[in-house]
């Protein structure tokens, strides 16, 4: 018989021990390895911060690490604002009383069902310049001929209206799934106190009102929610960028998100040191992030609601 | 609940959006059954000119998929049956127990979530390189056996919601904490075990990054990194690649249409509870 104060740790030990293997420990020796020149073959050989100086650089010239900490941004700060309000809009729209409600969620849900692998073949496919339904679409509007994935035109500066890129593409592909988000608000719309709108009513609110002072406020803390998680996942995201490239960031490196770029150097270039310095760096960016949404949400987040 | 009712205009724009959400996995299904020279010849053609049923054989036939599919099957199993043991065992011992120093291991659970997979990637992969786990897809189930912090909140969350006195009753009948755990928290807990399992399922089926970085070896690729290899050696085939992504997809629409709730259930909480 084991002694009661042990039962909880004991309990825990599987994960006790995952956290020590698998996080503590990489956690910990990454760190290290930031500050060494690994490649595998030797130990180890600390470097002090050449691997660090070696990200300002590319940074300051525009070098590889540069040009995907550019295109990491330009993803993250596009999709999840985007997917948050498709996610919303189309949320509120379901919330409204329509018959077929049901019919609509599975249908909007289905997209985010659809794995990543088999969604990569399917856009790549639909925005093929040559003779992708979307290009032909948008040829019907009258655009030029956006490349999306298959050519550079982010190198025309600055691009004009219609003329997508590998990036825009991936942040269309992240708000085609966006009704794994509308689930969320959905679920959150239904728990707002129905007073809430009865007060709103007798006070003269019409729906516009009632949208903009009941329900965005009390759908604050999971909308704030999903922007700390929504950043965290889409600076990571790895399998769409690896798939729609072949695995390169080409053309033109417009594809060569962050998580691609030290894929790359840790596992073709053996660069262990500064695939680890350009980890540290970017969780050290994102925990800064983090911490300045935390410090802006006492602004715009409400959480008098029912919901902690 | 009285909800607003709906804008005259609710449904032609919900109709609206639903068809683009919709369009493109339409098109998908319809194009995976077309005659290879249509998609040449006129790619906008709505309909298929001729129901090509034979597509499907011939891409199964063009790569291993039995075999793809039984070394996604046996990764998905393990890692259901890892993830349900280690997650509920550690949900009950941060939930069912009371110990020093719960709380500020459970604050560490909930900090392995925030933390991006690439700060531990490498020091994993070598650790797990050097006990002879590369190359073999218990490289990717036995880390499910060392938890998930997802999973174990989920579950902690659900099991924090079975009244005390139940437990209480039953160690006054002389259960042990384990018969308690078995017998009585996780048959109360079924839907909240099935989202996990569920959930990981999905997640090790959709894998793709797992086996890129731990297989080497074509004979033990799942279906998720095999369409990967089938997908670069038949670019120019799109009526395969399409049937071949339609038939990795549909057993994911099926389970999801099948346990619709548990998946939204499972969603919703992911959020709110935030």
């Amino acid at each position: 018989m084991v002694r009661r104060e042990f039962l909880g740790p004991l309990f825990i030990s599987p994960w006790l021990l995952g956290f020590l293997l698998l996080v503590v420990y990489p956690f910990a020796a990454s760190l290290y390895w930031s500050f060494c020149q690994y490649d595998l073959f030797s130990p180890p050989r600390p470097v002090g911060l050449a691997n660090y100086q070696r990200l300002a650089h590319e940074v300051a010239t525009g070098g590889r690490f540069g040009q995907a900490l550019w295109n990491t941004g330009y993803y993250a700060l596009l999709s999840v604002p985007l997917s948050i309000a498709v996610g919303v809009t189309l949320a509120v729209m379901l919330s409204w009383k329509v018959r077929g409600q049901s019919f609509y969620r599975t249908l909007f849900f289905l997209p985010s069902v659809v794995p990543v692998v088999a969604a990569s073949v399917l856009w790549l496919w639909l925005l093929d310049p040559r003779d992708g339904m979307v290009a032909s679409c948008l040829a019907a509007l009258g655009a030029t001929n956006s490349l999306w994935f298959k050519g550079a035109t982010e190198a025309v500066v600055p691009p004009g209206w219609f003329d997508f890129g590998s990036k825009d593409a991936l942040i269309l592909m992240a708000v085609w799934a966006a009704g794994n988000m509308m689930v969320i608000y959905l679920a959150a719309i239904g728990d707002i106190p129905t007073q809430l709108y009865e007060a709103a009513e007798l006070d003269g609110a019409g729906p516009g009102r009632r949208l903009l002072h009941v329900t965005l406020p009390m759908l604050s803390p999971v909308i704030f929610f999903n922007l700390v998680m929504g950043l965290i996942q889409s600076v990571q995201a790895f399998t769409q960028v690896y798939l729609v490239s072949e695995g390169t960031g080409e053309p033109a490196g417009w594809s060569l998100m962050l998580s691609l770029h030290l894929f790359l150097a840790a596992f073709q270039d053996l660069d262990m040191g500064y695939a680890s310095a350009m980890a540290w760096l970017l969780f050290v960016v994102l925990l800064a992030a983090t911490i300045v949404l935390f410090r802006t949400a006492r602004h715009w987040v409400h959480y008098q609601g029912v919901m902690r | 609940m009285s909800r607003p009712n709906a804008h005259p205009l609710a449904h032609p724009v919900l109709l609206a959006a639903t068809a683009l959400f919709a369009f493109p996995l339409v098109w998908m299904v319809l194009s995976s059954l077309k005659p290879a020279s249509q998609l040449t010849e006129n790619p906008y053609a709505f309909w298929p000119h001729r129901w090509e049923w034979a597509n499907y054989p011939q891409a199964l036939s063009a790569m291993p998929y039995a075999r793809y599919l039984r070394n996604s099957l046996v990764l998905c199993i393990g890692s259901v049956a890892g993830s349900l043991f280690s997650c509920s065992v550690a949900a009950y011992g941060f939930s069912r127990l009371r110990w020093r120093g719960r709380d500020v291991v459970f604050g560490m659970v909930i900090a392995t979530m925030l933390l991006p997979w690439h700060v531990t990637m490498i020091p994993r992969f070598l650790l797990l390189r050097e006990v002879g786990l590369y190359n073999s897809l218990a490289a990717l189930i036995v880390p499910t056996f060392l938890g998930d912090a997802f999973f174990i909140f989920l579950l902690r969350q659900f099991f924090l919601t079975i009244p005390d006195d139940i437990s209480e009753a039953a160690r006054l009948d002389g259960l042990g904490e384990w018969g308690i755990f078995t017998r009585i928290i996780l048959p109360l807990s079924k839907p909240a075990l099935a989202t996990v399992a569920l959930f990981q399922f999905i997640a090790s089926w959709n894998d793709f990054n797992g086996p890129l970085l731990y297989l080497s070896d074509p004979q033990k690729f799942p279906l998720a990194y095999g369409l990967e290899q089938f997908v670069s050696s038949y670019s120019d085939q799109t009526h395969l690649l399409l049937a071949a992504a339609v038939l990795f997809t549909l057993p994911m629409v099926v389970l999801f249409l099948l346990a619709q709730r548990t998946f939204l259930k499972g969603i919703a909480t992911t959020g709110i509870k935030g």
